[in-house]
């Protein structure tokens, strides 16, 4: 029944704030509700079994990505004034070009028959309700990262070094106009 | 009305479409009992979309110390 | 229900009373129920020691100054707090008018809300700890991380320049310390080997030697790292200049009166209560009784309870006391420090535990040569 309840919640969160990141006007107020969305998919990798994902996902994003969006928001204006300089005819929901309709009508008839494929096949090898005893996911994906994804684990360790120093890089100030 | 001309939202989206694939990933690997492997590439979603999203708003505060704006169609000068 | 205290509660007599009383197919809801009741009395207890710290911080600087603190209020002026506490409550609560509502109201809970997150993982004792997650010290981790948004977002819905310089350095020290003091964790976490606090706490006994403390020579520099990187997160002691400003010019919290007010005070002060438990946790031996009294019996886990307070609290008597000692760091000062100074350290005792861990299998100092 607790799974169910934060199940219930989770999903409402997560949905709720991604809507509300795409639909709301301040750009301030679309990361604290992008903040709320990835709380509420952190909460859904608990009720999927994975704890150490969840712990990760709210480390990181919650704690680091968010943070940085927000500080970035200040360095380049602070978001206050209306950023979208649009037409009065742009103002009307969904209105887009031809092609983002052809695209988005393909993907969702693949998507709709993948799924619809999945859910069939998941419905009949889904037979009973089972309570899984509780197996803490820490240690296999410790042993997996340094067993059979290691070449995955190293190549990330480089990329992030790599846009470490790309971002310090990049975004430092200029200092052509200083004494020099 | 859904299509945003701010770069730094533009960045949001793609956290969000990163966060669903990511999902996605953990729910096949708790529907096949035992197997690990969707779990571990979600976390390399999540370890390359936090070092993007560094390197991206990087080069928003650098086009914004250029161009003192932060609207996509400000971003044209390659387009053409 | 996964809980730790639940489990421990459900071996004694009352508890299958109640049961069959209610029905054998009530155990979730009792669960649930004797979950809530804990969960009430934890918020209780710290929201006592919340504003018990106000008091003891007055009282133990005004010692230091060679001055009575507050001694009106109450016998030796404990009630102060209190009294705070109602003048806080009754305080007109404003908003200033250019301010962003939505994110006005929400900077204080996002506060409050990654203080009291955290509460659900300490380990007060073996028994009585809410639950033992299996990733609980990352959890707690990540949790916190709400403190550095919510001081944040409240320097920036005051929509003033000073409280936004304010919120943006208090927000880039709260995340600058935070790798020296998730370095260290990672490396008691590698001598303990689980991310569990129960696991981390009974990887050390009771005896003084036993503590991760004096574990390694790596594990002692980890000690001070960890305790000067987390008095650094909660912007305090040397290194509250986002506070300083409230007292010069004006800070992150500064357009908030009353109980919005109250609770950044609150958060912060329950904010360092953790941090000196988590400390008590990792470095200190936890909640083991020295000699080892009581053992499994209620009364050991009373026992257990107030060691783990008697330990935090010394920690909490550290932290006043070093505020009121040392002089404050300017920004860029405490950016060096950070950067330059705790982190490589940091790193250094990582891979020095790594090396102690290979070459003596795990073995504390006092193992090797006492054979």
């Amino acid at each position: 029944m607790f799974a169910q309840i934060l199940f219930i919640l989770s999903a409402l969160l997560a949905v709720a704030g991604a809507l509300m990141v795409v639909f709301s006007r301040d750009i301030m107020h679309a990361c604290i509700y992008l903040l709320a969305s990835l709380v509420g998919v952190a909460g859904l990798y608990l009720t999927l079994g994975a704890d150490f994902l969840a712990a990760t996902q709210l480390v990181v994003y919650v704690g680091g990505v968010i943070i940085l969006m927000l500080f970035a928001i200040m360095l380049t204006g602070g978001g206050r004034e209306p950023s979208e300089k649009m037409k009065l005819l742009m103002q009307v929901p969904l209105m887009g070009s031809p092609r983002t309709y052809v695209l988005s009508f393909l993907a969702l008839l693949v998507l709709s028959l993948t799924v619809g494929k999945l859910f069939v096949r998941v419905m009949e090898g889904f037979t009973s309700v089972d309570k899984l005893p509780y197996m803490g996911t820490v240690d296999s994906i410790g042993t997996l990262l340094v067993t059979k994804h290691v070449l995955a684990f190293e190549i990330s360790s480089v990329l992030l070094l790599g846009a470490l120093v790309g971002a310090a890089v990049i975004a430092r100030p200029n200092k052509k106009r200083g004494a020099k | 009305m859904l299509a945003r001309k701010n770069i730094i939202a533009i960045l949001l989206g793609i956290e969000l479409i990163l966060n669903a694939s990511a999902l996605n990933f953990v729910a096949y690997s708790k529907f096949l009992a035992g197997n690990m492997d969707g779990q571990i590439f979600s976390l390399f979603i999540i370890v390359v979309a936090a070092a993007e999203a560094a390197v991206g708003l990087a080069i928003v505060i650098r086009f914004y110390q250029i161009n003192e704006s932060i609207h996509i169609d400000d971003a044209a000068q390659l387009q053409g | 229900m996964n809980s730790t205290v639940v489990h421990y509660l459900s071996q004694f007599q009352f508890f299958h009373q109640l049961l069959a009383m209610m029905g054998k197919e009530y155990l979730p809801l009792l669960s649930l129920i004797i979950f809530l009741l804990v969960v009430l009395i934890m918020l209780g207890a710290l929201s006592l020691v919340g504003g018990l710290g106000t008091y003891a911080e007055r009282k133990i600087s005004a010692d230091m100054q060679a001055r009575y603190g507050p001694n009106r209020v109450g016998p030796f002026g404990l009630l102060q707090f209190l009294a705070d506490g109602i003048k806080m409550f009754l305080k007109e609560d404003t908003v200033p008018r250019s301010a962003d509502r939505l994110i006005f109201t929400i900077a204080p809970i996002f506060c409050l809300a990654g203080v009291f997150g955290t509460i659900a993982v300490l380990p007060f004792s073996s028994g009585f700890m809410l639950t033992d997650l299996n990733v609980g010290i990352f959890y707690l981790l990540g949790v916190s991380s709400l403190v550095g948004i919510g001081v944040f977002l409240g320097g920036y819905a005051s929509n003033s320049k000073w409280s936004m310089l304010g919120g943006m350095r208090g927000a880039s020290q709260i995340i600058s310390y935070e790798i020296p003091v998730t370095i260290t964790i990672l490396a008691v976490v590698m001598l303990a080997g689980g991310l569990s606090l129960q696991t981390l706490v009974n990887s050390q006994g009771a005896a003084i030697w036993h503590w991760n403390f004096l574990h390694n020579p790596f594990m002692f520099v980890g000690f001070f790292i960890f305790f000067i990187g987390a008095l650094a997160e909660t912007n305090r002691a040397p290194f509250d200049l986002p506070e300083a400003e409230s007292e010069l010019v004006s800070g992150y919290h500064t357009e908030y009166s009353g109980m919005r007010f109250a609770f950044f005070a609150l958060a912060e002060y329950i904010e360092i209560f953790v941090v000196c438990a988590v400390a008590t946790a990792l470095f200190l031996g936890g909640y083991h009784v020295p000699f080892g009294f009581g053992g499994e019996a209620p009364l050991g886990q009373v026992l257990q309870v107030v060691t783990f307070a008697s330990k935090t609290f010394a920690l909490y008597y550290v932290v006043i006391w070093v505020r009121w000692t040392l002089p404050r760091l300017r920004v860029d000062q405490l950016m060096t420090l950070c950067w330059k100074y705790l982190t490589p350290i940091a790193l250094f005792n990582l891979i020095g535990t790594i090396i102690w861990l290979y070459l003596t299998n795990g073995r504390s100092i006092v193992a090797l040569i006492f054979g």
